[in-house]
């Protein structure tokens, strides 16, 4: 089962992670579970390489961090994207989205 | 970028807070996972199990959070700096050593760096100063190394010259200030108009000279400097147009100039010897006629055209020069040298500069090797705590990092401590004023120095600290852990084993020889020249120029009875056992020369008219300096004027012309139309310019018959020379108050004075090749040191198999011989090469000299024997047991 999940592209994983907030702010665990759920199992997200990419966008001022008192009763680091952080998911969906036509472009020629 | 930069300031700060948010977030997450397995139906250990697994490592993930926070860099030398603090402290002998290597080292150098910088790289406060040239006659052929130039020559250059903008002629000389409440010796020039805008000086008041105040029949004008308008007239803002008396003559004021305008005697070496022209007056007399050529007592200054070099300069005058050969007769070595004004300032300086900025190059690059060999040391050292470092995951980048932060923090240290050495070199050097040294007032650190300082100490320790880094990351773990410490260096008791040490060893002694040997030849130089004797004894005497001359001089005989009355007077002050006078007395600036004709003697064609050095004396001066009399008289208080003419002659002339002893009773005199003077008494040999240069024949007139208006007064006092000063300016005050007073020294000063540059140039090699011995000893001794402590196993093995005590001893000391004999053998070669650049430095020894090269060879053999005799003693004591033991 492990084993046909695929594994993330350099880079793709701070754009899940920015596409993951954009509806709603999360905590680090919510994030991981809502990759895996969204993605239907199929992508393997590290949960151990998540925080370092949170620290990461955090630093580039694309998502906040606050503390707060989750469903169930218990303190939780929430992150909420920026409006920048909104810019930035825009950006990036776009190039993404250039660079998969273009790639699926070239491989349907063959 | 803004935010970017404030997390990780944020994150430098509040490094324990967000570590400790991290923990948090990562404990949530755990729980929320296993919470999750739990529900799926397994045992709470193995959910949390499982919750971990699926995060990985949590102090990887811990460590990976920090590094994304972009403070890595920052934290890393932080910690690299708290761990060589620590580091440091624990090992504060070597470091101190390590320091105070460097301090020397880069002290030194920023000391003569700045020295240097400011004597040869600072461009002279003048307009194009490397387009500045200064005009010299020579005639080495017969015994003239250099002489002020005539106005007939200046007329010809300036109309024979195809390479000059601009030419100027200049005579220094004192002038007596009179007309306020005491009278005043001032320094000042007399020059064409064009003098003063070729050095870029700019009134700040009035105006400079106009071209036509070069022509005569103008009325008397004077230009004032800053300083003495600011010190003598109190800086009066009417003073431009007022008229101030100069040698009892008005002089209308015309202007004053800028406060930043600099000359002094270093530019211009007037024939007068003034220290700094404190005023300006044009030309007068003779140096307006184009055909005055006898009179050589003016400067030539001149401006060369854009783009004319100073040999095409030359060249050009070369032919003027050979045109007066022909024409004036002058002699064959006969020319007139175009000398850059900057090589007039500090020519005969700069090879001391050069040799000792080569010497203090070599004493940083001893100190960077010793540096180097106690980093190896500790590094070799350290060989299982770097292991250690590297077995918990440190990587060899890493490594090299920590090692290398801590020998450029040492080496920032050193040149810290260099910084502070060089300071205080500097101060010591303003203070100790060394006489001659030029442009010593314009000295201090500037910015360049400060740079240079910081870059040769940042590039040390990047240097020495690479290569023991290097070194030591490249480690072999488990033959370092096994080793205990001891690493897989141990080449137990040989320094074979060993040859990067051993090199540094040779090449520190290779180094320090020729400097040491550099100044004892300077040492030796300097007591054979403290012990030329002066031809006089400068012992209690005192003396100064009195200068009895302006309008009310006028007549001869009043300037007699001036000195007369003087010299009784100061006869009488209590301690004073004899005085006299003289027109220029021995190391001082003062100087006189003229023609000299004997009768009956022709001088061979080809060869100008003799000049000797000639003097005015009152009869008791000779007495009173303890000039030794050597046949006949000396003057008497009868020779005077209505007597028939006397002179005194020193032996140098006496053996030359009379070598029979036969010179009393026959007649000199110094021109075709002055009277014959009989000589009366030869007199010893004078050094006159300086202990160390050869003087020329003196011939010795009466004052009384040729009363000279400037004189040096001189007397020998049994007790205290200032207050017999005192006294004697006292005395001319009371007689006259209008004659002034000045350059005023005990004659032992003078004879100290004259010796100011080799004792400057003798003093800072011999502190350079000091501190260089005690670095190379300190590098043997820690090299011997290392030996001993690597070997210990080694020698107790030796020890319990029955070699004595003695066959250890012996054993340590040849290893380290062996590095001395080799290293003083490449030094001496070294020596022999780099002694011969100074031997214009040396005096009555040859850069070769057998005794020096000797005693110095003793002197290090015997320091680096101790050197090695302290770590060989300690192998000696060394007990078999507790070190086969320990092991």
């Amino acid at each position: 089962m492990m084993e046909e999940r695929i594994e993330l592209p350099q880079g793709t994983l701070d754009l899940l992670i920015l596409k993951a907030l954009a509806l709603e702010s999360m905590h680090g665990w919510a994030i991981s579970e809502r990759l895996q759920q969204v993605s239907r199992e199929a992508l393997q997200v590290q949960q151990g390489s998540l925080y370092p990419a949170l620290h990461r966008l955090e630093r580039r001022g694309w998502i906040k961090a606050h503390w707060a008192t989750s469903e169930n009763n218990r303190l939780a680091k929430y992150y909420k994207l920026t409006p920048r952080g909104q810019k930035q998911l825009e950006l990036e969906t776009a190039a993404w989205h250039k660079l998969t036509s273009a790639v699926g472009h070239v491989l349907d020629m063959a | 970028m803004l935010n970017d930069l404030l997390y990780r300031l944020r994150a430098l700060f509040h490094r324990r807070e967000m570590d400790a948010e991290v923990d948090e977030e990562l404990r949530d997450h755990i729980e929320r996972e296993a919470e999750q397995y739990r529900r799926a139906g397994f045992a709470p250990n193995e959910a949390i199990r499982r919750a971990h697994l699926a995060l990985g490592g949590s102090e990887q993930v811990k460590q990976q959070s920090r590094d994304s926070r972009g403070t890595k860099f920052v934290e890393d030398l932080l910690q690299d700096l708290r761990y060589a603090t620590r580091s440091f402290a624990k090992t504060r002998g070597l470091t101190t050593l390590i320091v105070l290597s460097l301090g020397i080292g880069i002290g030194a150098n920023t000391a003569i760096f700045s020295v240097t910088s400011t004597l040869l790289l600072k461009p002279l406060p003048y307009p194009a100063p490397d387009r500045i040239a200064i005009l010299w006659l020579r005639s080495p052929g017969i015994g003239i190394p250099q002489d002020w130039p005539s106005p007939g020559q200046y007329h010809d250059i300036v109309t024979q010259n195809h390479v000059f903008q601009d030419t100027a002629l200049a005579i220094g000389d004192n002038f007596t200030l009179t007309d306020r409440s005491k009278a005043m010796k001032v320094d000042g020039i007399r020059a064409t108009s064009s003098l003063l805008p070729m050095l870029g000086a700019k009134p700040m008041l009035g105006r400079i000279f106009l071209p036509e105040e070069d022509l005569p029949g103008k009325p008397e004008t004077v230009v004032l400097t800053y300083g003495l308008w600011q010190r003598e007239f109190a800086g009066d803002p009417n003073i431009v147009g007022r008229a101030i008396t100069l040698d009892g003559q008005p002089h209308t004021v015309v202007g004053v100039l800028s406060p930043d305008f600099r000359l002094n005697h270093e530019v211009i070496p007037t024939i007068a010897g003034i220290d700094k022209p404190e005023l300006f007056m044009p030309p007068a007399g003779e140096a307006r006629k184009p055909d005055v050529y006898g009179s050589e007592n003016y400067n030539i200054l001149a401006r060369l055209k854009p783009g004319v070099t100073m040999k095409q300069a030359q060249s050009d005058i070369d032919v003027i020069a050979a045109r007066h050969r022909q024409e004036k007769h002058r002699d064959r070595s006969f020319t007139i040298s175009v000398v850059p004004l900057i090589e007039q300032v500090v020519g005969n300086v700069r090879t001391v500069m050069l040799i000792l900025l080569g010497a203090v190059a070599l004493v940083l690059l001893i100190a960077c090797t010793n540096v180097a060999n106690l980093l190896l040391s500790r590094a070799a050292v350290r060989q299982r705590e770097i292991a250690i470092r590297a077995a918990l995951g440190a990587g060899r980048e890493r490594v090299i990092r920590q090692l290398l932060t801590e020998s450029i923090s040492l080496s920032l240290m050193g040149g810290g401590a260099g910084l502070a050495i060089s300071a205080l070199s500097i101060f010591i050097a303003r203070k100790m004023h060394p006489g001659n040294i030029p442009r010593l007032e314009e000295l201090g650190m500037d910015f360049r120095v400060l740079g240079f300082t910081f870059a040769i100490s940042i590039l040390t320790g990047v240097v020495f600290g690479l290569a023991p880094a290097l070194r030591a990351s490249r480690v072999d773990l488990t033959a370092n852990l096994k080793a205990g410490g001891k690493g897989s260096l141990s080449g137990g008791l040989s320094i074979r084993h060993d040859k990067a040490r051993g090199a540094l060893v040779i090449a520190e002694l290779a180094i320090s020889l020729p400097l040491l040997i550099g100044a004892g030849l300077l040492v030796r130089s300097f007591v054979r020249l403290a012990n030329v004797p002066p031809g006089f004894n400068p012992q209690g005497v005192v003396s100064m120029n009195v200068g009895a001359y302006g309008p009310q001089f006028k007549d001869p005989t009043t300037r007699i009875q001036f000195y007369q009355e003087l010299g009784e007077r100061i006869s009488h002050l209590p301690g004073v056992t004899a005085t006299g006078a003289i027109s220029a007395l021995p190391l001082t600036s003062a100087i006189g020369w003229g023609g000299m004709h004997i009768e009956g003697y022709v001088p061979p064609a080809n060869e100008p008219e003799l000049q000797v050095d000639v003097r005015e004396a009152t009869p008791p001066y000779f007495g009173a300096m303890q000039i030794p009399l050597v046949r006949g008289r000396t003057f008497a208080e009868t020779d005077t004027s209505k007597m028939p003419p006397v002179a005194i002659i020193d032996q140098k002339m006496a053996d030359r012309f009379w070598p029979h002893g036969d010179a009393i009773g026959k007649r000199i005199r110094q021109s075709d139309d002055s009277p014959w003077a009989m000589i009366v008494g030869v007199v010893g040999v004078v050094k006159e310019y300086g202990l160390d240069t050869d003087t020329r024949m003196v011939a010795y007139y009466p004052h009384a018959q040729r009363p000279r208006g400037t004189m040096y007064v001189v007397a020998r006092t049994t007790t205290d020379p200032a207050s017999t000063i005192a006294a004697i300016i006292h005395l001319v005050n009371a007689i006259n108050p209008d004659v002034p007073v000045y350059d005023i020294a005990t004659m032992e000063q003078r004879v100290q004075d004259s010796m100011a540059r080799q004792r400057f140039a003798m003093t800072m090699l011999g502190g350079f090749a000091g501190f260089a011995m005690i670095l190379a000893a300190i590098g043997i001794y820690g090299v011997m040191s290392f030996l001993v402590t690597q070997g210990t196993a080694d020698i107790a093995i030796r020890m319990a198999l029955g070699a004595r005590r003695a066959n250890i001893l012996s054993l340590v000391l040849q290893q380290g011989m062996r590095l001395v004999v080799l290293g003083i053998m490449v030094g001496l070669i070294g020596a022999l090469g780099l002694t011969r650049m100074m031997s214009s430095l040396l005096f009555g020894v040859t850069p070769t000299d057998p005794f020096t090269f000797f005693s110095v060879l003793a002197l290090l053999l015997l320091v680096a024997l101790s050197a090695c005799l302290f770590p060989a003693g300690r192998a000696m004591r060394i007990d078999p047991m507790v070190a086969l033991r320990t092991e």
